[in-house]
């Protein structure tokens, strides 16, 4: 006790600086939080003035229906889909912005394929929906190619939302594993190369080998952050799709949505969120693992 | 400082403290008033702004704040201020969210604001719809109306060789079916079944189809989608999607979508609020475009759609608000707000000044509300945004020819009631 006292009295400035961040962290985190919990456990609250106290019961109810495990498989599915592709894209452009070539047209690329992360989710929803339409350019592209003989409904058949979901996704999320990669490539060093290609490595072996194994901590960083970020992404889903056809492309993020604001149970919808929490919290306590694991 | 300075100086600081105090008197004798609207969101010439500032100016002791939020928001705005407390006055309402506020005490009865005989207008004289009665109350009064209308793309029609619009439903899958037929794109009708919200699709397209065909979807308030009536109309949809007659796509269209083919010319007709016209003649001068009545199927009626007023039950100056709803109401300048919305008065006894050198699109609408017959169910549907995103999905796995029209009447009126338990 009298250690933590000393302590304070050498460092209380420095606490007390960091006093209004503490407290204004600790309100924006902790009261939100602590009502979303609180509210999972009443039958209904906000449009419901005298709200009763229900337990664990709209979990029981969460986790005993199916529409609820069909948006989880959903949500696997696209988050699984989203990061792998995010991290195939954005290293393969990585590794391609990165060659030996012109610098102007190094920098041109770099800035033109950043472009995607930059544009908003109502952008690119509507960008893509454009696309997409059984009018527009990806089926006359296709219908000219020969591909296909009449146009299809990207977004409005249940057996291919989700396919295009992905699509647009990984579009959009390529840039954020782009960049972080190729400050990754750029602080291999030079010599490991140079000592693969006197032991006679091409490309490939030269990626497997040395490409790969140095990069290993900035993937697995990435894919984590990438991972939290998708699971609970929102706005794209719903833009685009509105978690249809159906609900052949609802995620776990636009179920929670539907509840609150298209049904008003905002009961159920604060359990929904907490299931969430409980595994973006998972996710996100492996990367601070991975992180101070770095320090 | 002299003695005369001195009084110069009290006298000032007098005038100046007794001025403070007047001021002072008159702002706090003045009443704020919230009026929470989406209306100004879609007339951003400042319509809405000057006409706060005309209520102002002849009520001096009553301010008027809009509180302007894009039609998406308003209804979630609606129930999440009003959970904090810091709910509007004034509140613009949409008819479909009538029984989900009622349940919530969101909304204040207006029988005895609208029994005052101080009133600027007569009860008989607004468009009924909004004002019928629901648990023995009004919630609502009509701030303008829009019939729901088929517009017609009168070149495709004559392309497909015929002189007239289809008045009735063998008619409209005659010409919706040769339109198609004539190719480069071309359909006979949109269907906007996209999931993505509002998804409310099937509320602008298959309600008023429903309504010339006899039906309704609710019995008084309970869901009543499982009829013959319903089971029919879906059987109409789904045959004219067979026939390719509807444009492709039908569950990734969006209503925005299917304005937009319709302006550009790719289909033929387009079911929606008659207030479209303004979008469609806007945009593409060149359409030979005309809006008739929805082809019937017996009945002659029309799905009725409009912006609606009410009082927030948590409103603590409710005279005030309701003064404010008084004057939006009162004849001339109802007459404005109509036609700044191109839509029909909510006082219909504006119709003469809004008819007064209308164009052939608002005096085809004046000719429907004339003489159909005006229908709106939603207003008592319980969970009524809820209950059209099942239709929606419903409706998208029956064209998807994953289900009959039976089972699709079956399946909304089995998941409506399991939503409303």
């Amino acid at each position: 006790m009298t250690r933590i006292i000393q302590g304070f009295r050498a460092q209380g400035t420095a606490y007390l600086f960091l006093l209004p961040c503490l407290v204004i962290l600790g309100a924006l985190l902790s009261v939100p939080l602590y009502k979303v919990v609180e509210y999972s456990l009443y039958d209904n609250v906000i449009v419901e003035r005298n709200p009763t106290f229900v337990g664990l019961q709209n979990y029981r109810d969460l986790l005993t229906d199916g529409a609820y495990w069909s948006a989880s498989l959903n949500t696997i599915l696209f988050t699984i889909g989203s990061v792998v592709g995010h991290i195939i894209v954005g290293t393969g452009l990585a590794l391609l912005v990165n060659s030996d070539i012109n610098r102007h047209a190094q920098t041109l690329f770099r800035s033109l394929l950043i472009l995607p992360w930059i544009f908003t989710a109502v952008v690119v929803a509507l960008n893509w929906q454009l696309l997409l339409n059984p009018f527009g350019v990806v089926n006359y592209a296709l219908g000219q190619l020969g591909l296909i003989d009449e146009p299809l409904d990207w977004l409005g058949d249940p057996a291919l939302a989700m396919w295009s979901l992905l699509v647009i996704s990984t579009w959009r999320g390529y840039p954020f594993i782009m960049v972080s990669f190729l400050s990754g490539l750029q602080s291999i060093p030079q010599e490991l190369y140079e000592a693969a290609e006197i032991d006679g490595a091409g490309f490939f072996a030269k990626f497997w080998h040395v490409t790969i194994p140095q990069l290993k901590p900035v993937i697995y960083g990435v894919a984590l952050l990438d991972l939290i970020w998708t699971f609970q992404l929102f706005p794209l889903v719903w833009l685009t799709t509105g978690g249809g056809p159906g609900r052949a492309t609802e995620v776990l993020s636009t179920m929670t949505f539907r509840f609150a604001f298209v049904d008003f149970e905002f009961s159920k919808a604060a359990t929904a969120a907490v299931s969430i929490l409980v595994i973006s919290a998972a996710f996100t306590i492996l990367y601070l693992r991975n992180e101070t694991r770095k320090i | 400082m002299s003695e005369e300075d001195n009084v110069k100086l009290t006298c000032t600081l007098k005038a100046a403290v007794a001025a403070a105090t007047l001021l002072a008197g008159t702002a706090s004798a003045q009443t704020e008033i919230e009026w929470l609207q989406w209306f100004a969101a879609e007339n951003t010439t400042g319509f809405y702004e000057a006409l706060a500032e005309e209520f102002e100016a002849t009520h001096p002791d009553i301010k008027v704040k809009l509180v302007t939020q894009p039609f998406g928001k308003v209804r979630e705005s609606i129930v999440t201020d009003s959970a904090i407390g810091v709910g509007s006055d004034v509140l613009g309402l949409n008819m479909p969210w009538t029984a989900e506020f009622m349940k919530i005490g969101l909304l204040e009865p207006l029988d005895d604001y609208l029994a005052r005989d101080t009133n600027s207008f007569a009860t008989e004289d607004l468009v009924q719809a909004p004002i019928g009665k629901i648990e023995g109350h009004t919630w609502m009064v009509p701030l303008n109306a829009f019939p729901f209308v088929m517009h017609v793309n009168m070149q495709l029609v004559e392309q497909a060789g015929f002189d007239a619009p289809p008045s009735t439903w063998d008619e409209l899958r005659e010409q919706a079916i040769a339109i198609a037929a004539l190719g480069e794109g071309t359909s006979g009708i949109g269907l906007p079944f996209s999931s993505q919200p509002p998804a409310n699709g099937p509320i602008l397209t298959f309600l008023p189809l429903l309504y010339t065909n006899g039906g309704r979807i609710m019995d008084g308030t309970t869901p009543n989608f499982d009829n013959p009536k319903v089971v029919e109309t879906l059987h109409f949809l789904n045959d004219l999607n067979k026939a390719g007659a509807i444009a492709p796509g039908i569950s990734s269209r969006t209503g925005g979508v299917d304005l937009e083919e319709f302006i550009a010319g790719r289909t033929g007709f387009l079911i929606s609020p008659g207030v479209h016209a303004q979008a469609i003649e806007g945009r593409n001068a060149d359409l030979d475009y005309v809006a008739a009545a929805v082809p019937n199927n017996g009945i002659e009626a029309y799905r009725v759609h409009g912006w609606e007023l009410g009082l927030s039950s948590a409103s603590r100056n409710k005279d005030e608000a309701w003064e404010f709803i008084n004057f939006l109401l009162s004849k001339d300048v109802n007459a404005r707000v109509a036609a700044a919305s191109n839509a029909l008065p909510g006082n219909l006894e504006a119709l003469e000044i809004v008819g007064e050198g209308a164009g052939d699109v608002m005096q085809a609408q004046i000719g429907i509300l004339a003489e159909h017959e005006p229908v709106e169910e939603l207003r008592q549907a319980p969970n009524a945004v809820g209950s059209w995103s099942l239709m929606t999905e419903e409706m998208q796995s029956m064209l998807n020819g994953d289900q009959t029209p039976e089972e699709t009447a079956a399946n909304v009126q089995a998941r409506w009631l399991d939503l409303i338990k």
